[in-house]
């Protein structure tokens, strides 16, 4: 199975608890805290996140840390950047495009 | 739960919505400006402007190497809205067509056109939803830097 960076981050609630970790390890009701959901599905976003290999979990005895593995993100990034230069130089050539059309009449 | 949106972009067209709207769907068109730069060729292009109707480019970077994608317009609306499937013929990354939708509104001959990129096919319009991918990953980046500089300040 292939890392997928994008079901890691479809929902909200993962994507925040991504943003809380990119400030360092926490343990699991730091970086979950606050967001007035059950625990059984915050222990399901956490699952998510795990499985994609975006979270890394520790464990000390009672104490359960998780980090941010930001590497398994990259695929991410990449995707979204070749696609934005795409976007953009296709609104590029639009705009030429339309400014010769106005030329001609 | 609706998906978010993977990235957006924006840009205003000193033309009125019809002409940009052609623009986006002339096939001529589409092989000059399917290239991910601008030193990039596009061999081949095809589209059949119509709801339903599936358009397919060849891009060819300046050292040869081909990509290639394709998709169907889901939403055919002129001039106000064309939506689509896109995926690259060998993605590696979502393994699925991602969707864009994009709305056109035009106010004094001037028109505003709103790209928003969402990742995954079955995803839904995505209002409500500005705070997707790129912000989050964005917001990463930023502060991966931020602690970088701490450290090497520290």
């Amino acid at each position: 199975m292939v890392n997928d960076p994008f079901r890691a981050l479809a929902h909200p609630i993962r994507r925040e608890i991504v943003e809380r970790l990119a400030s360092g390890p926490a343990t699991v009701g730091e970086a979950t805290g606050g967001f007035g959901v059950s625990k059984p599905a915050i222990s399901k976003h956490l699952k998510v996140l795990e499985e994609e290999g975006v979270v890394v979990r520790e464990v000390d005895g009672r104490t359960h840390r998780i980090s941010l593995h930001a590497p398994a993100l990259d695929g991410a990034t990449e995707w979204i950047d070749r696609q934005r230069a795409l976007w953009e130089r296709i609104f590029d050539a639009v705009d030429q495009y339309l400014a010769e059309e106005k030329e001609k009449r | 739960m609706t998906e978010p949106t993977a990235l957006r972009v924006q840009r205003t067209f000193n033309a009125p919505a019809w002409h940009v709207f052609d623009a986006l769907v002339n096939p001529e068109v589409m092989r000059r400006w399917w290239h991910a730069g601008e030193d990039w060729e596009t061999p081949h292009a095809e589209a059949d402007p119509r709801p339903g109707g599936r358009f397919r480019v060849v891009m060819r970077r300046p050292d040869g190497e081909e990509h290639a994608g394709s998709g169907e317009y889901t939403v055919f609306d002129p001039p106000r809205r064309l939506a689509f499937s896109w995926s690259w013929d060998n993605e590696r990354v979502l393994g699925q067509p991602s969707q864009v939708d994009i709305t056109l509104t035009e106010r004094d001959g001037v028109t505003e056109v709103v790209l928003p990129h969402e990742g995954l096919a079955d995803a839904q319009a995505a209002e409500g939803h500005a705070e997707g991918w790129e912000v989050t990953l964005g917001n990463l980046a930023r502060r991966r830097s931020e602690r970088a500089h701490d450290t090497a300040a520290g």
